[in-house]
């Protein structure tokens, strides 16, 4: 520093001989704003974490280790038999072939459900972001508002629709419910997303003698992937977590895997085996989870599109 | 490209329409056309099966005399002024410090998150086995030396709501948190800084300055909070189902329970429109503030 | 005008920047005096906006000390350097009044009600916005709103003022209307004046002494004409000036009259002021000078240097025409008054004077 100092002029020299603060203004890793900061935010990461350790710690005990000791402390003797039994074994009422029936089962409903819920929507959200004919906006408009309303009103009337067409209690029909509730949020989605297309793109398209369909095809559908993306993952997690439509609108034999839980966890019947529980807990909650922790910033994005759906 | 010859009308656009039907079909028949049949319904005194024979606002009086429904309506109140409350307040305070330019920020995010990617009925699972009095959080403390300690949300009809509430902030504060740090990162830096040249301390810039601005953030989170709350149904059937007794029935399940189990249809009609009404009161008057202003065209 | 700052208004020392590896501001120096109006000029990213929030205290320095009123001022809050400052995006809080935009920051500082009146009424007053303090900044325009942005740093009675490219939000005509008013607001407050933009004609209607910056280093620090006539190097050359100076390439022959050389040109550079000993030894040179320096036609004549060319292009501007024509084989701009009709392909004859002219060593770009 006092060579530097030689070079500039006179003046300077002497100002910096004198003592001051130089540099950046010292900073403690310590202080009290960073504990307070980061030890606010331990604790409550702490505190969502609990849950998801307890279950998993739960899962992998026995049954005598859980009557005994404390749900925090990690098991003594590690057993995967909670998860073998919570997969194959478990019953509900009559069928004791544990989870994995609903698990198949959600599986069924959940990739038709997303294939079909988001072809339509696209090609919907397409249609009005480019293709705008009389009355659409008004019926688009009445699709939104109807995110509103709460499901217990549509329910009956959806369950009389189903009866008459003569797929009440089928998969095909739950497909078809999940497609229809996730319209508004995923039309809006798209057709935000191609509005925001430049408008030049398209008219081209049109110039170069291409129809609604090959547009779609071969200019919006390939530009659109992380949109995609983005109603993948909110159609995933959003149906594969559901209860109410699955509980309504399916047969024990075909309930999705939330609503078998549900009713392992929940019987009346037998000793209460919390592990097995837990295990089973933690198979259901394992795919939206998987999806979570794959997409990061995309889901953020996709709860921030879907967040009206609540 | 159909419209080189202009030919009808309906023909005009056609492949658009075709693509539109799902939608039209949605918006007209479910949307429109259910809402009214249950509303209609609802005036009926329908019980295994719906029959049009009106009996006025019977199902109504029936409904607000009825204590479960009664029961219900005061859950949700206080359900809900918890939930609206402390997912706002504890939202906003961990996006602020989510802000504050740390480290780790992905990795407390993606913590505070992920219960939101969990479904309800598992939530509800997991902090029924938490909030067990034999073995959960209860029983760890008496085991430490408080043997007169008492936390059994769940087993007490006077608290069970709390209980229920508990389980429901820690699956859905990540979500408002993400949508407060959005709203916090919409803020334009140059304010920031003018504050501090203007030495105004921190707290006071938050809440003078940037919530204010926030405004329509809030509005927006509030809607989705209140839209949220008058359809909490699984989480309630997970944790207690209802119990113990009736004390933590809410109005979605009384509805489900009417037209599925106790096959009176016209209660569960009247129910849900009482449902759809307190919507409307939370939803119209945000509309009319949100869009009413500034019309198209 | 540099040596002669003995009591600096702002002084800044070795001051260094970096974020992480990448280095912003590298152990700049400049001594602002008091009631000065210093414009800092540069592309973007150049680190001019990066130096004034150092200056205020908005980034943590890497290493190095500010003075402001000698005061050492280096690890001081913002709020107790003594400066106001004003952003390009005015930064006003959008959800109170003028008035409590104004008074916002001295109620918390607690400074007295009636004291607090005093001097808004005073800054309402200098800048003519006593009917707008009822309204909110939403209901104002964008000039009326920088007015209340600058209103909030007078309200502040600082010593320094800080202008974060304050203008650069507005439209063209309040641009220049504006310009006039922080002019004439220096001048009756006489407060010093630290003012970033991008906008050349701003730097040079505005500053007493422009720092022009690059790389987070100030390339030359200068009275405006003196930058203009005399920059330090090819990129300050180039940077002011609207059409850009013109560059040839060539070659500087030693002797006792120097000649620039470039393609069968050669220029004769006897009047031409050499920095130091540029002119001794013979090296590639790039040879600048500014197409409105270039005389054309009879005015060419009385010019020490002439040529014959043709005209390439003809672009009507308006207010004048701009004509490109070739010069030692490159092609070159120079200005014409509009209504002087010029076609393409017609013959003409240029002059310049050297001493108007910039000479730069090809390698290291810097004035000869």
């Amino acid at each position: 520093m006092v060579d530097v100092a030689s070079l500039s002029t006179g003046a300077q020299a002497l100002r910096r001989d004198a003592a001051g603060p130089s540099g950046p203004k010292p900073r403690h890793a310590l202080s009290r704003r960073n504990i307070f900061l980061y030890g606010t935010l331990i604790v409550v990461a702490l505190y969502y974490l609990l849950p998801l350790y307890v279950m998993i710690v739960t899962s992998l005990k026995g049954m005598p280790e859980i009557r005994l000791g404390n749900i925090f402390s990690p098991p003594v003797e590690i057993t995967f038999e909670p998860w073998v039994k919570a997969w194959a074994t478990a019953c509900t009422g009559l069928n004791c072939d544990g989870l994995s029936r609903g698990f198949w089962n959600s599986v069924r409903i959940t990739v038709p459900s997303v294939i079909l819920s988001i072809a339509i929507a696209s090609v919907n959200g397409y249609a009005l972001a480019n293709w705008r004919f009389k009355g659409a906006d008004t019926f688009f408009i009445i699709l939104i508002v109807g995110a509103f309303i709460p499901y217990q009103v549509m329910i009956y009337p959806i369950v009389i629709i189903l009866r008459e067409i003569g797929i009440y209690g089928s998969l095909t029909g739950l497909v078809i419910v999940h497609s229809i509730f996730g319209m508004p949020i995923l039309t809006l989605l798209f057709r935000n997303y191609f509005t925001s297309m430049p408008e030049e793109l398209f008219r081209a398209a049109r110039v170069d003698g291409a129809g609604f369909w090959g547009i779609y095809l071969r200019i919006m559908l390939p530009m659109s992937l992380p949109i995609f993306v983005v109603a993948i993952i909110l159609q995933v997690t959003g149906i594969w977590n559901d209860f109410l439509f699955g509980v309504v609108y399916t047969r024990p034999d075909t309930y999705p895997m939330t609503v078998q839980l549900n009713n392992i966890v929940n019987s009346v019947q037998g000793v209460k085996e919390y592990n097995v529980n837990m295990a089973a807990t933690i198979l259901t909650g394992l795919v939206p989870l998987i999806v979570y922790f794959i997409s990061g910033k995309l889901f953020v994005r996709g709860i921030a599109a879907g967040a009206v759906k609540g | 490209m159909s419209n080189s010859q202009r030919p009808n009308q309906i023909f005009r656009n056609l492949n658009a329409k075709i693509a539109s039907i799902p939608m039209i079909l949605t918006a007209l028949v479910v949307f429109v056309g259910g809402t009214a049949w249950t509303v209609l319904y609802s005036f009926t005194n329908s019980k295994l099966l719906p029959r049009l024979n009106f009996v006025g606002l019977d199902q109504y009086h029936r409904l607000w005399s009825t204590s479960r429904w009664l029961v219900s309506i005061e859950n949700l109140l206080i359900y809900g002024a918890i939930s609206l409350v402390f997912s706002l307040v504890i939202g906003f305070v961990l996006a602020a410090l989510l802000d504050q330019k740390i480290r780790f920020e992905d990795t407390f995010r993606t913590i505070f998150l992920y219960p939101f990617a969990l479904s309800f009925i598992v939530t509800g699972l997991v902090w029924q086995w938490l909030l067990n009095p034999d073995f959960g959080v209860q029983r760890v403390v008496r085991d430490l030396g408080w043997t007169s300690f008492s936390f059994d949300p769940l087993y007490n009809s006077s608290i069970v709501i709390y209980g229920i509430s508990i389980a429901a902030l820690w699956q859905g504060t990540g979500l408002i948190m993400c949508l407060m740090l959005a709203g916090l990162r919409g803020i334009d830096e140059d304010i920031w800084k003018a504050a501090r040249v203007d030495g105004i301390p921190m707290w006071k810039t938050y809440l003078f300055i940037v919530i204010p601005m926030m405004r329509p953030v809030f509005i927006t989170t509030l809607v989705i909070i209140a839209a949220g709350i008058v359809k909490v149904y699984d989480l309630v059937v997970a944790q207690t189902s209802g119990g113990p007794g009736i004390a933590s029935e809410v109005p979605a399940k009384y509805v489900y329970d009417y037209m599925f189990f106790a096959q009176n249809l016209g209660q569960g009609f009247a129910a849900s429109t009482m449902m759809l009404l307190s919507v409307v009161i939370v939803i119209v008057p945000w509309a009319y503030l949100e869009f009413g202003g500034r019309k198209r065209g | 005008m540099e040596a002669d700052i003995a009591n600096p208004s702002v002084s800044i020392q070795d001051l260094s920047l970096n974020f992480g590896a990448v280095s912003v501001l590298q152990t700049l120096n400049l001594d602002v005096a008091e009631g000065e109006f210093i414009v800092l000029l540069g592309p973007s990213g150049c680190g001019k906006s990066t130096l004034l929030n150092c200056i205020a205290g908005l980034l943590d320095i890497s290493d190095g000390r500010i003075f402001i009123k000698g005061k050492n001022v280096t690890w001081e809050e913002p709020k107790d350097r003594g400066i106001g400052m004003v952003f390009q995006s005015y930064a006003l809080y959008p959800q109170m009044t003028v008035e409590r935009n104004l008074s916002f920051g001295l109620r918390v500082a607690g400074v007295p009600k009636e004291e607090i009146a005093k001097r808004i009424a005073r800054a309402a007053e200098i800048l003519q916005i006593e009917p707008l303090l009822q309204r909110k900044p939403s209901a104002l325009s964008g000039g009326q709103r920088q007015r209340v942005a600058i209103g909030r740093a007078l309200v502040r009675d600082v010593d320094v003022f800080l202008f974060d490219e304050p203008l650069s939000n507005l439209d063209a005509k309040l641009r220049s209307e504006l310009r006039v008013e922080i002019k004439l607001l220096h001048r009756r407050l006489q407060n010093t004046m630290i003012y970033v933009t991008h906008d050349q004609i701003e730097a040079m209607t505005l500053a007493d002494r422009i720092a022009v910056m690059r790389g987070g280093v100030i390339q030359q620090l200068d009275a405006p004409q003196t930058i203009y006539n005399r920059p330090v190097n090819r990129f300050v050359a180039g940077f002011l000036g609207s059409p850009a100076m013109n560059f040839l390439k060539g070659e500087l022959e030693a002797g006792a009259v120097p000649v620039f050389k470039a393609d069968g040109v050669s220029v004769p550079l006897g009047r031409y002021q050499f920095d130091g000993d540029g002119g001794r030894a013979a090296k590639p040179c790039i040879f600048g000078i500014r197409p409105e320096h270039i005389a054309f036609g009879d005015a060419a004549g009385a010019m020490p240097f002439t040529a014959e060319s043709t005209v390439e292009i003809v672009d009507p501007m308006g207010s004048d025409t701009l004509v490109w024509t070739k010069l030692g084989g490159q092609i070159i701009s120079f200005r014409v008054e509009a209504d002087k009709t010029l076609r393409n392909g017609d013959a003409i004859r240029i002059g310049f004077d050297p001493a108007r002219a910039s000479l730069f060593d090809a390698q290291t770009d810097n004035r000869l």
